[in-house]
């Protein structure tokens, strides 16, 4: 079951900025990866699931709810993480924190606690003295802590050291597990590929690429098949370099990585 | 229709502003209304004749009746116009525009609370800091009062009067708003929402002067308060105070609908 849709979406920024045409669907349970370079219009897309920006033409919906005309509806179920953090600078983060949860109403089963804990955040300090990092800690905790259905997340781990980033891979993970639906925006190729059953490729404004992360991979795999002088050489070939062997011919597979996929996309950029 | 939790917070960052308005308003009020005395009169109105045009621009007169015309004279065109017209600036731009330019909005609205919810409750707070404002004046103009001069001060006159003046600023409250509703920069938003009262202000000014300027009056909207004839019982000032009331609801509600419809790049 599609949760998030989004139809022939267009925003015309002039100049060639803006998004064009944009369409897809994310399923209940699934993450989503929106990979794209900055300027790619990801960013745009997400305000107008979030009922920021109202559509110029097409629509976008969630569990079948318009994003513009019904976002407080659609908001109940979500959690966000914007691109760009920015809180109440005058608040201390654990200020911050209770005034969200008295905010948004939500009771006593809050999982903010844990998730202070996974990310190791003392939100005692003032959000305006926090580093980037601590700010980032602060939007995901903020995102997660009414245990939303749909993430909607703008490159959710900018910021963060390698070892939060796998943190958060793993939350990710658990709450993919728990059904929930994921939309991930993301320039980073390793971070989408570890989290994303599907990845949809932005560029200037337009998708280029929609897929399972598995059927890119696929997609751009290629096959060779090497005949050797005998067998003992053929053996050893296939065990360097990881391909079957099949007597004095050897198959060997190139798999090419997701960022090379990406590359691929963009490189015809040059010869546009 | 009001979110408890923002409506709590804002109004934390309004007392800030309101206590510095209240001391200085404070200051000025008891002062003043002290210097009500024959003898202070007779120093007052000799600045008076000597620079006329310079005390009539700030709706200061000679030869104020009583004390209520006195109060009228030296409070009402001058201290109690700006300073409530200062917190009306700097909070509606706080309130709506500046979240927006920040970027800090984004966590009002990523939210279940709707978007008139977020901006009424804003209004609200607006709103209160004037109302608080108005009745402190109130009180305090009683309390000054009746302990120099008591029994001299019509209170029904002074209720009616401080009445027009909380319209008067729901009005110049309503310009701001709406302002910060629009401008998605804080910097328009302040242009605007200070620009528009400050430049009517200095017609005002200058219609005070009277003369060829008097023909000023026309296009400030504060010609429509008028302490004097509300004193005198006009009917005319008794509009004048309505019409604003009615254009400061008229101000809110559109603010509103545009912070609902408008699109948010944060």
């Amino acid at each position: 079951m599609s949760v998030i849709k989004i139809e022939n979406l267009v925003r015309d920024y002039g100049g060639g900025k803006g998004i064009f045409d944009i369409s897809f669907r994310v399923n209940q349970g699934e993450a989503f990866g929106f990979l794209g370079p900055n300027g790619a219009g990801k960013t745009t897309t997400i305000r107008h699931l979030m009922g920021f920006l109202k559509p110029k033409s097409g629509k976008c919906t969630i569990h079948g709810l318009d994003c513009w005309n019904e976002r407080e509806k659609v908001q109940a179920r979500l959690g966000y993480i914007p691109g760009e953090t920015s809180f109440f600078d005058d608040m201390s983060g654990t200020e911050f924190l209770k005034f969200i949860a008295e905010y948004r109403k939500i009771g006593p089963q809050s999982r903010m606690d844990e998730l202070l804990e996974r990310f190791e955040l003392d939100p005692k300090s003032k959000i305006k003295k926090m580093s980037k990092g601590m700010k980032q800690k602060l939007g995901i905790v903020a995102a997660f802590m009414h245990d939303p259905d749909i993430l909607i997340l703008d490159e959710p781990t900018s910021g963060l050291d390698p070892l939060m980033q796998s943190r958060f891979v793993s939350l990710i993970a658990e709450e993919k597990e728990h059904g929930k639906t994921v939309l991930m925006s993301s320039h980073m190729f390793e971070e989408v590929e570890r989290t994303c059953d599907r990845i949809g490729i932005i560029r200037k404004g337009r998708m280029i690429a929609v897929d399972s992360a598995a059927a890119l991979h696929e997609r751009h795999t290629r096959s060779y098949t090497v005949t050797l002088e005998n067998e003992a050489v053929a053996k050893a070939f296939a065990a360097d370099f990881g391909g079957i062997c099949n007597g004095e011919n050897v198959t060997v597979t190139a798999k090419q990585s997701l960022e090379e996929i990406f590359m691929n996309y963009y490189g015809g950029e040059q010869n546009d | 229709m009001t979110n408890l939790a923002l409506y709590k917070r804002e109004m934390k960052g309004s007392l800030k502003l309101l206590i510095i308005l209240g001391a200085i308003i404070t200051m000025y009020v008891s002062i003043i209304i002290n210097m009500y005395d024959p003898q202070m009169m007779k120093t007052l109105d000799s600045f008076a004749e000597a620079m006329p045009e310079l005390m009539a621009s700030v709706g200061m007169k000679a030869n104020a009746a009583s004390l209520l015309g006195f109060m009228v004279s030296y409070l009402y065109g001058f201290i109690l116009l700006i300073f409530p017209m200062l917190f009306c600036i700097l909070r509606a731009n706080a309130l709506i525009a500046k979240y927006v330019d920040k970027g800090s909005m984004a966590s009002l609205v990523a939210a279940p609370v709707k978007r008139r919810t977020i901006a009424l409750t804003q209004m609200k707070v607006l709103v209160s800091g004037i109302l608080l404002l108005i009745v402190y004046i109130t009180i305090l103009e009683l309390v000054c009062a009746e302990s120099g001069f008591s029994g001299e001060l019509d209170i029904g006159e002074l209720l009616l009067l401080n009445g027009g003046l909380l319209c008067l600023h729901l009005w110049i409250g309503g310009i701001c708003f709406l302002s910060s509703c629009i401008f998605s920069d804080s910097k328009y938003s302040v242009a605007f929402g200070a620009c528009i009262p400050a430049f009517m202000y200095v017609l005002q000014m200058l219609a005070n002067v009277g003369q060829n300027a008097e023909k000023a009056k026309y296009f400030t909207f504060f010609t429509l308060y008028s302490p004097d004839g509300i004193i005198a019982g006009e009917s005319s000032a008794i509009i004048g105070i309505c019409v604003l009331l009615a254009g400061a609801v008229l101000l809110y509600a559109l603010g509103i609908m545009l912070f609902e419809r408008k699109d948010l790049h944060i």
